[in-house]
């Protein structure tokens, strides 16, 4: 009985979904929010791997003040960081521009990353890695690295992504309105009274990433294989 | 020709790891670096791997120099207490990945050397605990290194197992003549493996000579026997005739038997009987026989 009641709580979000039968469109939304999410995704891989690393071989007296540091982000509220960027890339121009809303994108976004990818690298054990370290760099990341984190970069992509698709005010405010992707334009049609517009962004919104993460997974999958396949 | 260190000092935060450390590792030969725990032993060999920098000091390869050269280009590999097998590769593949040309065949040559033949395509988790440390050593072999650093790498091994692992390094990296360095806390380890030992304490290096030398000058250093004018550790006590009739002789006082104990279970199975009536002395020679 309990289980059935998670079951429908968990359901009960989704159920509107299905009232009537979506229609599907290609825009200039749905380009921006796919590059921006293959491009946060991306860069999240790259910078969080290499920090994590960096973390985990790095002794040093400042160590916890530099974890702090990088994941204080963690801690304040997505908004009040916000403001602060929006102060920060209006000085350089940088409002209003789809690197702006990349950069503050990636400033949401890293600090999970950074600890998804530290935590499982702490999990492994440096011991692991530091074999590794006996290996060319591209045997080393290529045949160790890349295999032993694939489980991790693909929580990491889905995580960015997910981010990035909740993320509203901020490409607003630091896109200056100029950026549409899925996400902002679904508020607006929230605001409106067309169901059946509000229906196709809500798949959307939901297709978007279930399809990234598949998509993710069966490349790590496939780059998983023809790596062993060298072997 | 070797591995020469000069003047080694590392601190962490709080303290000096090592102290001016000097050592010289001949080419060819099994060199022991013994210490107790914190000695710094296992911090010097970091350092020569490259995995770790020193504050002073020199390290160098047939007089160039290691230091700023990277792990992977000092032809330098190292097997520690586990086997840090790569789980998402099979035990042939963490072999083969060490290869310089990626060769199955030399792989496949390495496993069999280390008694894993037929082994190739077995997941690393059905290995057991010295299968799996025999994988590591292979491919730590496999990656032809001019030196191999053994860190403590028998320390996890049940005391049959470990006498094996021991016996199969020593002779394998002997037909070799590769340049080995091992750090053990287990003197009697040293003592089986090494040409020459290294007593390091606290960060400094306390003597360097062959086993030979260290049983007769340090005090601490291990039980041993004299048989048929050969020293051996207690562990290598051997019956090598049928019957009695071989001789003892007693070098040290033997703690591991001390009056208590007649009789001493070799790593083989065997049984060593040495006689527990009579109050054993350094000098004297007892009879030895099978049990």
């Amino acid at each position: 009985m309990r289980r059935l009641v998670i079951l429908v709580l968990i359901l009960l979000p989704f159920s509107g979904l299905f009232t009537s039968v979506p229609t599907f469109f290609f825009d200039d939304a749905i380009i921006n929010t796919v590059i921006q999410v293959l491009v946060i995704v991306s860069l999240n891989v790259w910078l969080s791997i290499g920090t994590a690393w960096w973390l985990l071989f790095t002794e040093t007296k400042w160590r916890t003040f530099i974890e702090w540091f990088l994941f204080l982000p963690l801690f304040i509220p997505a908004l009040a960081g916000t403001f602060g960027m929006y102060i920060a890339l209006a000085r350089f121009g940088l409002v209003g521009t789809t690197i702006g809303v990349l950069i503050v994108l990636l400033v949401v976004t890293l600090p999970y990353s950074i600890r998804l990818a530290y935590n499982a690298m702490s999990v492994i054990g440096r011991p692991m890695f530091e074999q590794a370290l006996f290996m060319p760099p591209l045997r080393r990341y290529r045949d160790v690295l890349f295999p032993l984190l694939s489980g991790t970069i693909q929580t990491i992509a889905l995580m960015s992504t997910v981010i990035v698709l909740g993320q509203f005010v901020l490409i607003q405010l630091i896109g200056a309105g100029l950026i549409s992707t899925v996400t902002t334009r679904l508020y607006q049609v929230y605001a409106g009274n067309d169901v059946a517009l509000a229906l196709q962004h809500t798949w959307l919104l939901i297709l978007i990433p279930a399809v990234l993460y598949i998509a993710i997974g069966w490349g790590i999958r496939l780059g998983v294989k023809i790596v062993k396949g060298r072997l | 020709m070797g591995l020469q260190l000069t003047n080694i000092q590392k601190r962490f935060t709080k303290r000096d790891v090592l102290t001016g450390v000097d050592l010289f590792v001949k080419q060819g030969e099994i060199h022991a670096l013994v210490g107790t725990s914190g000695s710094g032993k296992s911090t010097l060999l970091r350092i020569i791997a490259g995995l770790e920098s020193p504050d002073t000091g020199t390290v160098t390869w047939d007089e160039r120099s290691l230091l700023g050269v990277p792990a992977h280009e000092r032809k330098i590999t190292m097997l520690s207490q586990t086997p840090l097998l790569f789980p998402h590769l099979t035990v042939g593949e963490n072999v083969v990945l060490a290869t310089p040309d990626r060769s199955r065949e030399q792989a496949e040559k390495w496993l069999t050397r280390v008694r894993l033949a037929g082994r190739y395509d077995d997941e690393v988790h059905t290995l057991s605990g010295g299968e799996g440390q025999r994988a590591s050593f292979a491919r730590a072999l496999a990656a032809d290194p001019r030196l191999i650093l053994l860190d403590e790498p028998f320390t996890n091994l049940d005391p049959d197992l470990k006498y094996e692992l021991q016996q199969l390094t020593r002779d394998i990296v002997s037909e070799l003549d590769l340049t080995t360095l091992l750090v053990t806390h287990d003197r009697e380890e040293a003592m089986l493996v090494a040409d020459r030992v290294t007593l390091l304490e606290n960060g400094t290096i306390h003597t360097t000579g062959t086993p030979r030398e260290l049983s007769e000058t340090e005090p601490t250093f291990g039980d041993f026997i004299r048989l048929e004018g050969e020293l051996y550790p207690l562990t290598r006590i051997g019956v090598f005739s049928e019957g009695a009739g071989e001789r003892v002789e007693l070098v040290r006082h033997l703690v591991k038997f001390g009056v208590r104990l007649g009789e001493y279970r070799r790593p083989n199975g065997e049984y060593v009987i040495l006689p527990s009536d009579v109050s054993q002395q350094i000098g004297q020679s007892y009879p030895l026989r099978k049990k």
